[in-house]
């Protein structure tokens, strides 16, 4: 087990890394000037104050030079300084990531809670009335945008029905807990979306375990179908949604962005929003880093909670 | 002129999103029987009569669209010099020497600038302080103007983000504090009084003595000026400790109305008055706040569902263009799709254009740089479609370099006759054919005969463009799909390239050839043109004059330069008015609509909102809440 984490940690730093170059060169690809981007229209006056920024910055230098200087800064712990927020990417990140983590969280236990009884019942009621209803729905919200999502929500709960706020929580992390009127669509937003991926696994898994050979025995030993289903079948039916979770991580944390971006939440979602619109390269590589880690540490997190809970998965690979 | 002018029409939206909200929102009015704010409308003025006014109360004002501040001294360097920082935040805190703005004029207000009108004599100039006071008590005087004059002339060309190489403050030879209350500045020459004061004088803030120091103490930049480079580190880098700034010793003295009670980088705003605020209104709210939106959606969202939630409402706030039902013809206002607001639109004293680039260098350069095909593009340009359609009515003409709105004596009589160039597919197209081009209409037009066509320009070459613009702004977008469109009828195609504002503006915005950036570009359009804050009087030695860095297009032409020379020096307005007739149609770029700045909707029980400075300045001290 611990030569096989070391691996998976060799092999995430690496897509780190390799994920950081990628980035690093898309960015420089975009066409335009920098310094007239971020020093702004006015700045043109003033050729040395063009030039006085490139170097500063390193923009002067070949993109590789540029890299590598921006790596040993990050690996010294220093992600650069926004000039478009005129605060370093480390504050940035630490006062918006919280938030972010908290809405992602929130709205994944959320679906957690709500998809797995769905999948189980949709299973167990399988090709009826249920079973389509939950599956039509679930194709409507997995289809469904993010932000076409949030705005029907808003419409109809905050400008209609006044009953939740149209934006989220505008305060610290405190007010997240406090306000749930304006936490609530967010959260609701970004669930009702994994509710739909997670609760369509669900049902198959617990499908492909009502087949088989271990349910049949439980049964002919005398265990009542409701023990067997909620004993034995969910348990292993929730191995494939905790590889599930780690590999959606990435993808709720985009449709956080999204999301944010719609209620005016101000975490990372909204903090990249602005970054990308004002040409904030620094930021922008803060955000990409924390969504690589995110990606590689679920994928990470997915293999290890497969390897526990299923102990197959380490017998094979020892 | 601030970046951030640039910016304001060109934020970026949330525009699949509006498209979806405005189609929902229709689709529920239908569905709901409930009388909902999507389903009725007002008129502006309707709400904003009567009513008992009442003292104290918060009005929250949202800020433009993914727009915050970010920088609190006002010394701002081009990094920071924005709307956002300046009139909307700074400035309420801080205030200009001259500041300007009469309602909607963008002229002085002799009664809220902090010195009397300049007086000039010859090259000299003359300021008086009127002896204000700062909150810690001091008097804003002469000394105070001084050390800020010697901060520009320390650091100005790398950290004053106004600063035009050759004026101030290098056409100033002396500056002088002949009593606590009196500076004289010699000039170069004797400068246009009104040009000075408006385009020179508008860029100076007294500093309060506090701020002379540095952080080993204080510093004495007030009389030495090469003390003031540290002096300036040290304030910049105050600056930059946002977390600091509502409990900063620094920021917290101010002679403006109000003081910063708290702010946060996501830029939520707090002020409360300023009890030593010497100028003839004092506030009535108790507190004001500025709020921060990611997109128009969301901002329209939080307008329309009023007080439900825990969170924010909005006083004073804007509705998106998209939204707004469209204004009839003549009216000054449409109806107003949201209840309880007035709609008050805002369009500023700017012009808009977009670029085409005289230096180019790619194969079309010789093309952009004959007069008769740039003049041909501006007949294809429908300014009036593009007002009635997609600004839904709130915009004005741009008929030259000098604004059309709102009206002042800077335009000339020709300027107030309307477009040069109306609407006019035949015009060009003649104007293409006598010179040697085969028109091909809804084709693609070449040269036939290269001694008509101009310079440079080879027989078959053809009229193919590559035309960036910024997305985000709709009426942009819906304005270049009926350029494209106008364009094919005469042979001309023109290939749209949708791209973010700001790569728009770091490709376009420079003259190429001064800021050494790539001149591989034939046209750009960021949107959003340029606005006369804070150099109020609308010369064009900043924006058309041969080898400026904001000239865009690098157009250059003697005779203009001697004709804006002649506006900087004479007292007359005559000089602005050659200049202005006769640059109009030389097409140094091509004009388009100035669209409203924002749709601003008022609460109904607020008071004094309007009418909105056209400067873009905000002065919330006249606001108060009725009952």
């Amino acid at each position: 087990m611990i030569g096989f984490l070391i691996r998976r940690l060799f092999q995430a730093a690496v897509v780190v890394l390799l994920v950081t170059m990628i980035t690093f060169i898309l960015l420089r690809a975009i066409p335009g000037n920098v310094a007239v981007a971020i020093l702004g229209p006015s700045s043109y006056r003033n050729p040395q104050v063009l030039a006085a920024f490139n170097r500063e910055y390193g923009f002067d230098k070949p993109w590789i030079a540029q890299y590598l200087l921006w790596l040993g800064h990050l690996l010294q712990g220093n992600l650069g300084f926004s000039w478009t927020l005129d605060q370093s990417v480390a504050s940035l990140l630490g006062s918006h990531l919280p938030k972010t983590i908290w809405l992602v969280g929130v709205s994944t236990l959320v679906a957690l809670i709500v998809a797995v009884p769905i999948g189980l019942w949709q299973a167990v009621r399988r090709n009826q009335m249920v079973d389509y209803s939950f599956t039509a729905l679930s194709f409507l919200f997995y289809a469904a945008p993010t932000f076409f999502v949030g705005t029907v929500l808003i419409l109809v709960f905050s400008v209609k029905l006044h009953v939740f706020g149209p934006e989220g929580p505008q305060g610290g992390l405190v007010s997240d807990v406090t306000d749930w009127r304006d936490l609530t669509l967010p959260v609701v937003t970004l669930a009702l979306v994994t509710i739909a991926l997670f609760s369509r696994y669900a049902r198959s898994a617990v499908m492909d375990n009502l087949t088989e050979d271990y349910v049949r025995t439980a049964l002919a030993k005398g265990a009542s179908a409701r023990r067997v289903l909620w004993r034995h079948v969910l348990r292993n039916s929730l191995i494939p949604i905790a590889t599930l979770l780690g590999l959606s991580l990435p993808a709720i944390m985009s449709g956080a962005l999204i999301t944010e971006s719609v209620f005016n939440y101000p975490g990372m979602g909204y903090l990249f929003f602005k970054a990308a619109q004002q040409q904030d390269y620094p930021t922008l590589l803060g955000f990409i880093i924390v969504v690589a880690i995110a990606t590689v540490a679920g994928s990470l997190l997915a293999d290890i909670g497969y390897a526990v809970l299923d102990p197959r998965v380490r017998y094979t690979r020892s | 002129m601030h970046s951030q002018q640039l910016h304001r029409h060109n934020r970026p939206r949330f525009r699949i999103a509006a498209a979806c909200c405005a189609v929902l929102a229709m689709a529920i009015a239908a569905c709901s029987s409930s009388g909902g704010s999507s389903g009725t409308s007002g008129t502006s003025g309707s709400g904003q009569a009567g009513g008992t006014k009442v003292a104290g109360g918060t009005a929250t004002w949202a800020l433009q669209p993914s727009s915050v501040p970010n920088y609190i001294f006002p010394f701002t360097s081009s990094t920071y010099f924005s709307t956002v920082n300046a009139e909307e935040f700074q400035y309420l805190m801080y205030r200009p020497l001259y500041w300007f703005g009469n309602g909607a004029s963008p002229t002085l207000n002799t009664g809220l600038s902090l010195a009397n009108p300049p007086v000039y004599n010859g090259k000299q100039v003359t300021i008086t302080m009127k002896g204000w006071k700062w909150s810690n008590g001091e008097t804003v005087n002469a000394q105070d103007l001084l050390f800020w004059i010697h901060m520009m002339q320390a650091v100005a060309p790398q950290d004053w983000g106004d600063y035009v190489p050759g004026l101030f403050p290098g056409n100033v030879s002396d500056v002088k504090v002949v009593s606590a209350m009196t500076l004289t500045m010699t000039m170069d020459k004797a400068y246009n009084p009104t040009w000075f004061t408006d385009n020179e004088l508008s860029q100076l803030t007294p500093m309060p003595l506090a701020w002379d120091r540095t952080a080993a103490g204080p510093s004495d930049c007030v009389t030495t000026v090469s003390d003031c480079a540290k002096v300036y580190s040290y304030l910049d880098s105050q600056s930059k400790a946002l977390s600091t700034w509502a409990t900063s010793p620094l920021w917290s003295i101010v002679d403006g109305p109000w003081k910063l009670a708290s702010f946060n980088a996501d830029g939520n705003s707090t002020f409360v008055p300023n009890p030593g605020y010497s100028g003839p209104v004092k506030p009535t709210l108790a507190k004001f706040e500025e709020l921060p939106f990611t997109t128009e959606s969301a901002e329209y969202n939080v307008l329309q569902a009023g007080a439900a939630g825990a969170g924010q409402t909005i006083d004073v706030g804007y509705l998106p263009t998209t939204d707004a039902p469209t204004k009839p013809a003549g009216a000054t206002v449409g109806a107003n799709p949201v209840n309880g607001y007035t709609l008050a639109p805002l369009i500023q004293w700017a012009i808009n254009y977009f670029p085409v680039n005289l230096q180019s260098t790619t194969s079309n350069g010789p093309v952009d740089r004959q007069l008769y095909f740039r003049q041909a593009l501006q007949y294809l340009m429908n300014q009036k479609a593009v007002i009635d359609g997609p600004l839904h009515g709130y915009g004005a003409y741009t008929v030259g370099p000098v604004g059309t709105y709102p009206a002042t004596p800077y335009l000339s009589a020709q300027g107030k006759q309307g477009d040069p160039f109306p609407y006019n597919p035949e015009k060009a197209r003649e104007l293409l054919a006598s010179h040697g081009w085969n028109v091909v209409p809804n084709g693609i037009t070449t040269c036939q005969d290269p001694s008509l066509c101009g310079p440079g320009i080879s027989k078959g070459h053809q009229l193919v463009f590559n035309l960036p613009y910024a997305t985000g702004v709709n009426w942009i977008d819906s304005e270049m799909s009926q350029l494209q469109s106008n364009a094919s009828l005469v042979g001309i195609k023109l290939n749209l390239e949708p791209k973010p504002f700001d790569q728009v503006t770091a490709i376009g915005a420079p003259n190429c050839v001064v800021a050494h950036t790539s001149c591989n570009w034939d046209m750009a359009n960021w949107g959003g043109g340029w606005s006369f804050v804070p150099d109020y009087y609308p010369s064009g030695e900043t924006l058309f004059e041969s080898g400026s860095g904001a000239n865009s297009g690098g157009y250059s032409n003697a005779e203009n330069d001697d004709l804006i020379n002649q506006t900087l020096t004479s007292s007359s307005l005559t000089p602005l008015y050659n200049w202005q007739n006769y640059l109009s149609t030389q097409v140094p770029f091509i004009w388009q609509p100035n669209g409203a700045y924002a749709l601003y909707e008022v609460a109904d029980n607020l008071r004094g909102v309007t009418p909105i400075d056209t400067t873009g300045n905000l002065n919330p001290e006249d606001w108060y809440f009725v009952q």
